[in-house]
């Protein structure tokens, strides 16, 4: 991709996602997403409405007028984006693939992250790590991950969640918000995500394309798996391959569910070419209840 | 009856084709890097859609649609056959016989005048006559062959006709007594003759089988022959009966009588007749010399037959042209409907 494309293409993203991310998600991420607790910061005078719980009577001793301390939360939080990148994300049948939906999603969860003084990190994985962003703040940094999210080209083609938990906690050692978007076609990450989610803030996001649920019957045609590579022919007017589809994605649903409820673990589907805004803020609201 | 008839051998497609093109058939060679393309391009070039996971559909039995999408391929390659086929002009050089046969129109005017009972030929003159005339009919399949009966008058039991197995069926209907008695050889050669007015053969025969004088009828027998003269048509006669004299039975209230009669044929009358017409003139004295007569007839009355050996080369593209045509629309149609592929 040449360097203005991309370059436009990343501010695109920005607009639309900073936005989003400024007034739909602004409010909602920043209650959810706490810090440990609140920190002193400074004394002013009593205003009319202040809470007077919050006055400072040695201060308001001292100077005979009533003064209040003002606490500001502690944040400082650290936002991971744990991606995966495999090839199995390059594929979309609504105008845009996987990857695209991604790496708005990730977009505007750096945005928001920002917008609350947080740093977010990066790490790209397939079946190896590709990359890894160590978090950082500043709106300059988001504008990388996004150019990253947008050019990157991964070496391998496999999905391995499995190893991008265990690199994410052998690089992030104090507690984070980490945000696992992949399309999950992948077993075995059952237990890293438990280790992972003992100590980290995780959600998993699983985006999705309509076709990989179910498929019209449009005859016959060759399929490429996008990881392996592997040819096969299918027959779409043959139920059995239908069938075969819709039971995968059942069953793939069912595992995932299993493995995120029995951990605790937050997630959300998002469709491709749908909405996400709503599951989104379906998600925060959830969360924020639970508090 | 005049016709062509060609007797063709049986054509044989693996051995009677020939191809006037031959050169053509190189271009099977073309299949060779077909094939090669369709095993090896479609791995290379065949469009795929690449889906995230083929993981589902790893453990699908392959439907038979999955299997039979090669036959769209197959079909090409028999169209492909056909066509090439076609160009190479197959001929279907029939070496058969073009068989030119003349038939003949033969009428036969048949007595039946009550004399013809006479039992000097077994069982009667009339039964024999009848039995070896069908035997003649037998021997000529390519003739049209007429029936005329006569006695006192004369009768068309049946008029030129290729359907021999009708005029044999006729036979024993005819009887003695089936027309006033008498013999007018007169009525019945001119309605003969009548028979083979219009016909167009070549060759027009009566046989005329009699066994009596000529004794009734408004036509005398030599005008009648006068006639058929002038119509070209040849007149055999028979005279039936022996020498001498012959058993002729009689009815009386005692039962069946047999009498000598003493045998009369007008010879010279039936000579004349022949003469006049270019015909012969026959003697059958017994069962056997009238089947002899009859063979001398069919021998000499032979079709003309002509044997021309042809080659005749036949093109023959046409059937393999839409046999191409068709499995190239049926492969179309498949490909639409059946073995409908993406993208």
């Amino acid at each position: 991709m040449e360097t203005t494309e991309l370059l436009k293409k990343v501010r695109k993203i920005e607009i639309k996602t900073r936005g989003l991310s400024s007034q739909v998600f602004s409010g909602e991420y920043h209650s959810v997403f706490k810090g440990k607790g609140m920190a002193f910061s400074e004394v002013r005078e009593y205003q009319y409405g202040d809470d007077i719980r919050s006055i400072d009577w040695n201060v308001t001793a001292r100077f005979n007028n009533p003064f209040v301390k003002i606490f500001e939360e502690e944040r400082e939080l650290t936002v991971m984006l744990l991606v995966d990148i495999s090839s199995s994300a390059d594929f979309g049948t609504t105008g845009q693939t996987k990857r695209d939906l991604i790496t708005e999603l990730a977009a505007v969860l750096s945005f928001s992250a920002i917008q609350n003084n947080d740093k977010v990190g990066l790490i790209l994985f397939s079946d190896k790590i590709e990359m890894f962003i160590p978090p950082k703040k500043g709106k300059k940094h988001i504008l990388r991950i996004i150019r990253e999210l947008l050019n990157f080209e991964p070496q391998n083609t496999g999905t391995s969640i499995r190893t991008g938990l265990e690199y994410f906690m052998s690089v992030i050692k104090k507690r984070s918000i980490s945000f696992l978007l992949s399309d999950f076609i992948d077993r075995d990450y059952e237990n890293a995500l438990k280790i992972a989610s003992r100590k980290h803030d995780m959600i998993g996001i699983r985006i999705y394309d309509k076709r990989e649920t179910t498929i019209p019957s449009v005859g016959l045609f060759q399929v490429k798996d996008a990881e392996t590579g592997r040819m096969q022919w299918i027959d779409t007017s043959s139920s059995a391959y239908r069938n075969a589809l819709e039971n995968w994605w059942k069953e793939s649903e069912h595992y995932m569910n299993e493995v995120f409820s029995k951990r605790g673990v937050d997630f959300v589907k998002i469709q491709n070419g749908e909405d996400y805004v709503k599951p989104l803020m379906h998600l925060f609201k959830k969360r924020a209840k639970r508090r | 009856m005049s016709g062509k008839k060609r007797l063709e051998i049986e054509m044989n497609w693996f051995t009677d084709i020939q191809f006037a093109s031959r050169w053509y058939f190189w271009m099977f060679l073309i299949f060779i890097p077909l094939i090669v393309w369709y095993i090896w391009g479609r791995k290379i070039h065949n469009p795929d859609l690449k889906i995230s996971t083929t993981q589902p559909f790893a453990a699908v039995m392959p439907s038979a649609r999955v299997w039979l999408r090669h036959s769209t391929f197959i079909l090409r390659l028999l169209a492909l056959t056909a066509f090439i086929i076609a160009l190479a002009r197959p001929q279907s050089t029939r070496s058969g016989q073009d068989i030119t046969i003349e038939g003949i129109d033969i009428v036969m005017a048949m007595d039946i005048s009550g004399s013809m009972l006479a039992e000097d030929f077994k069982p009667n003159r009339l039964e024999s006559a009848k039995q070896v005339a069908s035997e003649f009919i037998d021997g000529r399949p390519e003739d049209r062959i007429g029936l005329v009966i006569f006695s006192g008058e004369s009768f068309t039991q049946c008029p030129l006709t290729t359907d021999h197995a009708f005029i044999k069926n006729l036979f024993p209907e005819i009887k003695s007594g089936m027309i006033d008695d008498g013999t007018s050889i007169g009525m019945g050669l001119s309605n003969a003759v009548n028979r083979l007015r219009n016909s167009e053969a070549k060759s027009k025969v009566i046989i005329l089988l009699t066994d009596g004088v000529n004794n009734m009828g408004s036509i005398a027998p030599l005008t009648a022959a006068e006639i058929a003269k002038l119509f070209g048509i040849r007149v055999y006669t028979i005279g039936v009966g022996k020498e001498g004299t012959a058993p002729y039975p009689f009815q009386t209230p005692f039962g069946v009588r047999y009498d000598q009669i003493e045998v009369k044929i007008d010879e010279a009358l039936l000579k004349e007749i022949s003469d006049l017409t270019g015909g012969q003139y026959f003697r059958a004295t017994s069962e056997n010399s009238l089947r002899e007569i009859y063979r001398e007839i069919d021998m000499m009355e032979k079709s003309k037959i002509n044997i021309t050996e042809f080659r005749k080369p036949t093109e023959e593209f046409l059937p393999f042209a839409i046999l191409g045509l068709l499995i190239l629309l049926l492969d179309l149609a498949l490909r639409f409907t059946v073995f409908k592929s993406l993208p």
